[in-house]
C-alpha cells in the first residue's frame, strides 16, 4: 500500500524526495487557481470549481474508505444534508456561512447513526448497508415535501454577495471551493501523520491487534466518520449555493456517492494526494465530454469512468499514488541502517525475587456451546514472575489469555489488575486491559501489513507517547533492542515468520506494558532465536515487568519459568516449581499417555 | 377483504419477480464470495437483448431467452475470468467491490450512449392480460415468471445437489484449498458458476422485458432490491433468496397501500439495514464462510 511507503520518505532518507512531492503538490494546487485566471473563460472556471468540489468530497471519503478502511458507498448523505441545509437556512435569511456548520452538525449526528451499527460489517457489507442508508435518505427528502421541496426541489433566492455564496462571476466561487479543498487536504494531511490516522490505519489492518495495542478501535472510527461527515456537508453547502437549484435525486445519489469513492481510488486511496490527483484527472473529461459533445455523448463519461475503474483496479490497485511512489523508490537508494542486531542488554547479576500480587485470576469458567473449554482456572502473578503456562494442544490455554485480555468474556469468574495507583481493577475490554498496563501477542502473528516495520511499532509506542516525534523515537529503541533495527523501513508483510514474531513482542513491548501475555512467541524459530529470546524475556522480567508465556518449547520453559501452570482441558492439573510439575505423573499422562506415566 | 387479497396476490407476483433476479446473485455470492454489483445490470443488458431480438425477429419474447440466457452465461463467464479472477488473492476486498462498481457503472452508460435515456417497451404478445384467479386479477405474465421462478430454484438445487459438478461447486464454495487437493478445477468452477449466475439473471430478464418498460438505469433498483433478499434469506442460500424474494415483495405490496408508495422503499431498506446489522445471516441462512481463502 501505497501510505507506507510516503510514511517511510517523511521518517527515512528520502527528504529530496519529499521536498520534490510537496513541490508537485504546491504547483498543482497553484494551478487550480492560475489556469482559469489566465484563461479568464467561464467554462474553465467551471471545470475548476467542480474539480475542487470533487477533490475535497473525495479527500474527505478518503478519511473514512482509505485510512479506516471502511468503503462509504453512501458518502452523498452528508453531501446532501450539507446542500439542504444550507438551501434551506438561506431561504429563512440565514447566511450558507452559518448554514454550512449547521449541515456539518445534522451530518455528524447522522454520519454516527448510520456508521456505529455497521462497523461489525466488513467490506461488501458496509458498502451495502451505506447504499440503503442513501436509498432511505433519499426516499425521505422525496417524502418530506414541506422541507425539501420533494421531486420539484428547492431553488436558492438569489442574493448576491460574499455573505450568500453567490456571485455574478465566477473568481470568488472558485476561491471559496479552493480554500474547501485546501480545508480537507489540511484535516487528511494533519489526520495521517498524527496518532489518529496510524490508529485508523491499524484498525483497518488488524483490528484485533489493535485493540490489543489499546487502540479504541470505535472511537477512532466515529472520529474519522464524523470528521469526513463533516467536511462533506460543508462543500455540500457551497456546492447547493454555487447550483443554485437542488433535488433529491441529484443530492443523495448513488453514482455520485461511487464517483466520489472512484476518485480516491484511482489516484490512490488512503494516500494523502491520492483523491486530489484522480479528481484533476478525471473531471475535466467528463466536464469536457458534456461541454464539447453536449446530449450526444450523454452516458459517455460515465462509460470511461466505469472502464477506468476497471483497468486501475486491475493493473494499478495502489492508483496513480503507487506509480507515483515506484518511480520514486527506484531512483533512490534506501540507506538501510547496517546495525547488527543488538542483543538483549545483560542481565544484572542480583538474585531475583518475585514482589507483591499484580494480577488475580479466580475462577474462570467458558463454555463454547457445549464444550466446556475452561474450568475453573485461577492463580495469581506476581510482580517480577515469569509464569509459564503449558498443555497439551487444545488444552484451552489461549482460551484463557483472551480472557486476561478482554478479548473474550468469561462465563463466571474475575480477573483484577492491581492498577499503578495501588488499586485492584476489573477490566473488561481489550482497551481497559491496554490501559492498566496489560500488554498481549497473538499465537497467530498480527502484523499491520500495509506498515512499515517502525510503523508497526509505533502503533505500540502511542500507548504511552501521543507525539509522533516521541513514538517514533521509541519505537526505534524498541526495535533495536529486539534486533529488528535492520529493517525499520520494510514493510510488515515481508519479514520472515522469526521476524514477525519478534515484530510481536516489540509492538507489545513498546507499550511498556506491568504485565506482558506471551502467546508461543518461540514456536518455529531457532534455537539461537531461542536463546536470544530466553535472555530478551529475563531482562525484561527484570525491569519489574511481570509475564505470563504459554509456550511449548520446554527448554525455554524450564530455564524461564518461576513457577508454571499445566492446562489440560481447561482445568489446572498441576502448579509449581518447573523442575517438580514436569515430573508430575498427572502432566505426564496429559502429554504422553497413561503408559508412560511410570516411564 | 379483497383489496387485501389482491394486494397479497401483487406483492406474492412482485416476489416471484425480485426472486428470478435474487438466485443468480445469491448463487455467484455463495460459490465465489464476490457481491456482483454488476448484477443489475447484466438484466439490464439480457432486457435489452429481449427487446432487440423480439422486435427484430417478430417473435413472442419469451423463446428470445434460448438466445439471451446463453448471451449472459458468456458475459457472466468472462467477467469472471477477466475481472475476478486476477483479483480473487487480493487482500483488499475493496479492490473486487470496485471491480464490479467499474463493471456496473460502464455498461449502465455503455447503454445509456446506445439507447439514449428512452425507454425501450418490449411488446407483450398477450402476456400483459389478466386472468382472474377467485377474487383477484393477475398478470399472465406475472404467473409464468412466478412459475419460472419456482422451476428455476428447484432445478438449481437439483443440479447442486445430484450432478457431479454441483457436488464439486459446493465442494469449491466451503473450502476451496481443499477442493483444490481434490482435483476439483477451481477457477473453472468460478468462471462456470458465474456464467449460471449470470444466465439465471438473462432467463428473468426475457420474463421481465414485456413486463417492465426497459431503461439503462432499470438495473439499479432491481439490484438493490436483490440486494435484500439475498441477504433476507441468508447470503448464498437459494432457496433463501425466494422466500426473502416473497417476503420483500409482500412487504413492498403491504407498505405501498397501507404506508404511503412514496415510502415502500424507505420500508424495504429499513428492513433490510435491521437484518444486515442485527442478524445478518439471513432469516433462514446459516452459518457459511464468506472468504474465499480457506482459513
Amino acid at each position: 500500500m501505497t501510505e507506507t511507503t510516503s510514511m517511510t520518505q517523511a521518517s527515512g532518507g528520502g527528504l529530496s524526495a519529499q521536498k520534490l512531492g510537496l513541490i508537485a503538490v504546491a504547483v498543482l494546487l497553484a494551478g487550480l487557481i492560475a489556469v482559469p485566471v489566465a484563461v479568464g473563460d467561464e467554462f474553465v472556471y467551471h471545470i475548476f470549481i467542480t474539480i475542487c468540489i470533487f477533490a475535497a468530497l473525495s479527500t474527505a471519503w478518503n478519511i473514512v474508505g482509505g485510512y479506516a478502511g471502511q468503503l462509504s458507498l453512501g458518502h452523498a448523505i452528508f453531501y446532501g444534508i450539507g446542500g439542504y441545509a444550507g438551501v434551506i437556512l438561506v431561504n429563512f435569511g440565514i447566511s450558507p456561512w452559518f448554514g454550512m456548520f449547521a449541515g456539518a452538525a445534522v451530518a455528524v449526528v447522522a454520519a454516527i447513526v448510520v456508521s456505529w451499527p455497521c462497523f461489525r460489517l466488513h467490506g461488501p457489507f458496509f458498502a451495502l448497508a451505506t447504499i440503503a442508508f442513501l436509498e432511505v435518505f433519499r426516499v425521505l427528502a422525496l417524502h418530506f415535501r414541506d422541507l425539501t421541496g420533494g421531486a420539484t426541489g428547492l431553488m436558492i433566492q438569489l442574493n448576491i454577495g460574499w455573505e450568500w455564496m453567490v456571485f455574478r462571476e465566477r473568481f470568488p466561487a472558485l476561491l471559496i471551493a479552493f480554500g474547501m479543498l485546501l480545508v480537507c487536504l489540511a484535516v487528511a494531511w494533519a489526520i495521517r501523520s498524527h496518532r489518529l490516522g496510524f490508529y485508523l490505519v491499524a484498525t483497518r489492518e488488524r483490528e484485533s491487534a489493535a485493540k490489543a495495542a489499546g487502540v479504541g478501535t470505535v472511537k477512532v472510527r466515529l472520529m474519522a466518520v464524523s470528521v469526513s461527515a463533516a467536511l462533506s456537508a460543508m462543500v455540500g453547502t457551497f456546492h447547493a449555493m454555487y447550483l443554485t437549484f437542488i433535488e433529491p435525486e441529484s443530492m443523495f445519489s448513488l453514482q455520485f456517492s461511487i464517483q466520489i469513492a472512484m476518485f480516491a481510488l484511482i489516484g490512490g486511496i488512503g494516500t494523502v494526494w491520492g483523491p486530489l490527483l484522480g479528481a484533476v484527472l478525471l473531471v475535466p473529461i467528463t466536464e469536457f465530454a458534456r461541454g464539447a459533445l453536449g446530449s450526444e455523448a450523454i452516458g459517455l463519461h460515465g462509460f470511461v469512468y466505469g472502464v477506468v475503474l476497471m483497468l486501475v483496479v486491475l493493473f494499478l490497485p495502489n492508483g496513480i499514488m503507487g506509480v507515483v511512489h515506484r518511480f520514486t523508490s527506484s531512483s533512490e537508494k534506501t540507506e538501510g541502517e547496517q546495525a547488527a542486531p543488538v542483543a538483549a542488554a545483560p542481565r544484572s547479576a542480583v538474585p531475583h525475587e518475585p514482589g507483591r500480587e499484580v494480577m488475580r485470576v479466580e475462577g474462570l469458567q467458558k463454555h463454547f456451546g457445549g464444550l466446556h473449554v475452561t474450568n475453573d482456572v485461577g492463580f495469581t502473578l506476581r510482580e517480577g514472575e515469569i509464569l509459564g503456562v503449558i498443555g497439551p494442544n487444545g488444552a484451552g490455554k489461549t482460551t484463557v489469555f483472551n480472557m486476561l485480555s478482554g478479548f473474550l468474556k468469561p462465563d463466571q469468574g474475575r480477573v483484577s489488575v492491581l492498577s499503578p495507583s495501588g488499586e485492584w481493577q476489573e477490566p473488561a475490554t481489550p482497551a481497559d486491559f491496554a490501559t492498566l498496563g496489560v500488554g498481549r501477542t497473538f499465537q497467530i502473528v498480527q502484523p499491520f501489513a500495509a506498515m512499515t516495520v517502525e510503523e508497526n511499532i509505533m502503533v505500540g509506542a502511542f500507548h504511552r507517547h501521543p507525539h509522533v516525534g516521541d513514538a517514533r523515537e521509541a519505537a526505534r529503541e524498541t526495535a533495536h533492542r529486539m534486533g529488528l533495527g535492520p529493517y525499520l523501513n520494510a514493510e510488515a508483510a515481508s519479514l520472515t515468520i522469526g521476524g514477525l514474531k519478534r515484530l510481536e513482542v516489540a509492538r507489545v513491548m513498546a507499550m511498556e506494558p506491568r504485565i506482558l501475555l506471551l502467546d508461543e512467541v518461540m514456536a518455529g524459530i531457532n534455537q539461537t532465536d531461542v536463546r536470544r529470546a530466553v535472555d530478551l524475556m529475563l531482562s525484561i522480567r527484570d525491569t519489574g515487568v511481570s509475564i505470563i508465556a504459554i509456550e511449548h518449547v520446554m527448554q525455554a520453559v524450564m530455564s524461564l519459568s518461576d513457577r508454571v501452570i499445566v492446562i489440560n482441558s481447561g482445568q489446572i492439573i498441576a502448579q509449581g516449581d518447573p523442575q517438580k510439575v514436569v515430573r508430575d505423573p498427572q502432566v505426564i499422562e496429559a502429554y504422553l499417555g497413561k503408559e508412560f506415566t511410570h516411564a | 377483504m379483497d383489496t387485501f387479497l389482491q394486494i397479497v396476490a401483487n406483492g406474492l407476483m412482485l416476489g416471484g419477480l425480485f426472486a428470478i433476479v435474487a438466485v443468480g446473485l445469491t448463487l455467484i455470492f455463495g460459490i465465489v464470495k464476490v457481491i456482483n454489483f454488476a448484477h443489475g445490470e447484466f438484466l439490464m443488458v439480457g432486457m435489452y437483448l429481449t427487446f432487440l431480438l423480439s422486435t427484430g425477429l417478430d417473435v413472442h419474447p419469451y423463446l428470445t431467452a434460448a438466445a439471451v440466457a446463453p448471451a449472459l452465461f458468456v458475459l457472466g463467464a468472462l467477467t469472471q475470468r477477466l475481472l475476478i479472477q486476477p483479483l480473487m488473492s487480493a487482500r483488499d476486498e475493496h479492490v473486487q467491490i470496485f471491480a464490479t462498481v467499474g463493471l456496473s457503472t460502464a455498461l449502465m452508460n455503455l447503454a445509456l450512449l446506445v439507447f439514449g435515456a428512452d425507454i425501450a417497451n418490449t411488446p407483450a404478445h398477450g402476456v400483459r392480460s389478466q386472468v382472474m384467479l377467485g377474487e383477484v386479477r393477475i398478470l399472465t405474465g406475472q404467473l409464468w415468471v412466478f412459475g419460472a421462478a419456482i422451476l428455476l430454484v428447484i432445478a438449481l438445487q437439483l443440479f447442486m445437489k445430484k450432478t457431479r459438478t454441483g457436488r464439486a461447486i459446493r465442494a469449491t464454495a466451503q473450502n476451496r484449498a481443499a477442493a483444490r487437493l481434490m482435483g476439483i478445477n477451481d477457477k473453472f468452477i468460478y468462471v462456470l458458476t458465474f456464467g449460471l449466475g449470470a444466465a439465471c439473471v438473462g432467463l428473468g430478464s426475457s420474463l421481465i422485458a414485456p413486463l417492465y418498460p426497459t431503461s439503462p438505469t432499470i438495473g439499479t433498483y432491481f439490484v438493490l432490491i436483490a440486494f435484500v433478499c439475498v441477504v433476507l434469506g441468508g447470503l448464498g442460500s437459494i432457496p433463501g433468496a425466494f422466500f426473502g424474494a416473497l417476503v420483500i415483495g409482500l412487504v413492498d405490496a403491504l407498505s405501498g397501500f397501507y404506508i404511503g408508495s412514496d415510502l415502500r422503499e424507505a420500508v424495504v431498506f429499513t428492513i433490510f439495514l435491521l437484518i444486515l446489522i442485527l442478524k445478518p445471516s439471513g432469516l433462514f441462512g446459516t452459518r457459511m464462510t464468506q472468504s474465499h481463502v480457506s482459513p
